[in-house]
């Protein structure tokens, strides 16, 4: 269930360029949130921008009743999260979504990320790891910069394969391709999980239909009000029991989708 | 003394004057275990057709400087599954449940009504004649004096129950379509859904939104909305329920000053679930420090001397 709080910025690490890592006093998302789900927030209490901004966990921390968020600043919602000062209040609604299930134990979790899309990945690698799971990371951006968070990952002992555009950090080119060479080349059971552009979870979704792999994809689109009402962030879904595509919210029913109900 | 925030719409008692607009608190439901739903005056339903209906295609929403411009076109589950599986969920909670509905033709919009007549739990119909993101009905009925009249005589015939047209804000003169409605059998007006508004992307030269233009809403129309709904209220004697904008007490008294009898909160829904709680102890503190026993002698107290006006 979510819970509607003004939080306080607990802690905040800028880290390349427009990146930053912010922590909030939340209980509730840090006791009871699951990867894949997100937060709505924005910051302070003025009435600009009008509307909260949908944001993936990155991480919890039950310990300490915080929730951490990865962020790129490069619009109004996320750079004025950015500009917070320690202390500071931001309005936030959450734990929202539907999460990632998880893999069975016989099954390698396969993390497919665009740039900020990593976010969820991280706090699904812990639960990963705490299950004894095995897992890898497939991490694609333009260019080196946005390949960030690599120390946390091998912090956590979870394979992260770097892919760049233009070849600056790891594979040179698209990040579906070491995607590919690995499922050619493993003979374990995977699952995969994509989360990051959508050009890139078309691709993923594909990959997953032709080879007959298990796929879920979150989703990304505009959102108003995060909890089902402004049906602003609404996508083609057609499930099994479905006659003809369904307009279904993101927000509610999502973000988290079987890649095989999304009508691309 | 704690000052009494009841006021009666149309011989409905509400607990108090804040009431969820249409498209913004979804059929209430929504909010279940977010917010208790007693706490508010009344909701106005998302709007509903006889069937279900897909709505605009996407993109529907962009933010806009202290605004939302949406072109959902009215997206819903349609009214007899509303009847069927929404009407009961909602029968535990003590609010004023208000429908919005809609029609491609005057027929339809009489028969949901019809509908909702022999339903339980439904305590007025609000008409939607000015949903400016739909091709047929909706803001083409609520900018023509005479089709206004037409579909609200049409609705009162179909029911008993209290009739409030929603009216446009994209017309000429406002207080016109507030008289068609009265002398029609309405026994209220809400005012004023969005106004017809357009974003561009400069760098594709497309409309953000799929619909081209959609409806504004938001603090960005809310001294439009005051404006309306003063007009409106001084050309009937029906309540008039003020809506545009509203997200703090101070809003919601600009409204009622200038002649609401009830007001609707609409975006703010979507940026703070706990706006009621606000604005009631705003509403409550006003009261107290005016000394007004009653939020009703706030309704219509606009001190504004009418020769005044060069």
């Amino acid at each position: 269930m979510p819970w509607n709080r003004d939080v306080a910025l607990v802690d905040k690490t800028p880290l390349h360029g427009p990146y930053a890592l912010l922590s909030f006093r939340h209980p509730e998302v840090a006791r009871e949130a699951r990867p894949g789900q997100f937060v709505m927030i924005k910051a302070g209490l003025s009435a600009e921008p009008p509307l909260r901004r949908p944001y993936s966990i990155l991480s919890t921390d039950p310990a300490r009743e915080s929730f951490t968020l990865f962020l790129k600043g490069v619009g109004q919602g996320s750079r004025g999260l950015k500009e917070m000062g320690v202390g500071d209040l931001a309005q936030c609604l959450g734990p929202l979504g539907r999460p990632f299930s998880l893999p069975a134990s016989e099954e390698e979790a396969l993390m497919v990320a665009g740039g900020y899309g990593i976010a969820p990945f991280f706090m699904m690698s812990r639960e990963l790891q705490n299950a004894s799971s095995s897992g890898r990371v497939f991490y694609g951006g333009r260019t080196s910069g946005d390949i960030q968070l690599r120390e946390a990952f091998e912090a956590l002992g979870m394979p992260l394969v770097a892919a760049t555009e233009d070849g600056s950090v790891g594979f040179r080119g698209r990040v579906t391709e070491p995607l590919e060479r690995h499922l050619d080349s493993t003979r374990t059971a995977v699952r995969l999980y994509a989360c990051g552009p959508d050009a890139m979870l078309r691709a993923v979704a594909s990959i997953a239909e032709r080879r007959g792999l298990a796929c879920e994809v979150s989703l990304d689109p505009w959102m108003g009000c995060g909890v089902g009402t402004c049906l602003g962030c609404v996508v083609w879904i057609r499930r099994a029991e479905d006659a003809k595509p369904k307009y279904r919210c993101a927000c509610t029913e999502g973000p988290v989708f079987d890649s095989r109900v999304v009508v691309w | 003394m704690v000052p009494s925030l009841a006021v009666e719409i149309a011989g409905v008692r509400l607990k108090n004057p804040l009431i969820a607009a249409s498209g913004t608190f979804g059929y209430g439901v929504e909010y279940e275990g977010l917010l208790d739903l007693s706490t508010l005056g009344g909701i106005v339903s998302k709007g509903l057709y006889l069937e279900p209906r897909d709505g605009c295609s996407t993109p529907r929403i962009v933010e806009t400087p202290s605004g939302l411009l949406n072109a959902i076109g009215l997206q819903g589950v349609g009214v007899r599954n509303f009847v069927r599986d929404v009407l009961p969920r909602l029968a535990g909670h003590d609010t004023a449940l208000f429908v919005n509905v809609c029609g491609d033709s005057i027929e339809e919009y009489a028969e949901v009504s019809r509908i909702l007549d022999a339903a339980p739990g439904v305590a007025g119909v609000e008409i939607n004649i000015s949903c400016p993101n739909v091709k047929k009905g909706g803001m083409a009925f609520g900018g023509d004096p005479r089709m206004t009249a037409e579909v609200v005589a049409a609705v009162r015939k179909a029911t008993r129950l209290p009739v409030i047209p929603k009216l446009s804000p994209n017309v000429a003169d406002i207080a016109v379509f507030a008289r068609v409605c009265e002398e029609n059998g309405a026994d209220a007006v809400s005012c004023i859904n969005t106004l017809l508004g357009m974003v561009v992307d400069v760098e594709t030269r497309r409309p953000r939104l799929a619909f081209g233009t959609g409806g504004l809403s938001g603090p960005a129309i809310r001294p439009i909305a005051v404006r309306m709904t003063w007009q409106a209220a001084r050309a009937v004697k029906i309540p008039v329920l003020g809506i545009g904008g509203i997200s703090t007490a101070s809003d919601a008294l600009e409204f009622m000053i200038a002649g609401a009898r009830a007001v609707q909160i609409g975006t703010a829904n979507f940026v703070d679930p706990a706006v009621y709680d606000r604005v009631l102890a705003g509403l409550r503190e006003y009261l107290a420090r005016h000394g007004h026993a009653d939020i009703g002698s706030v309704v219509g107290s606009l001190e504004f001397p009418d020769e005044s006006r060069a």
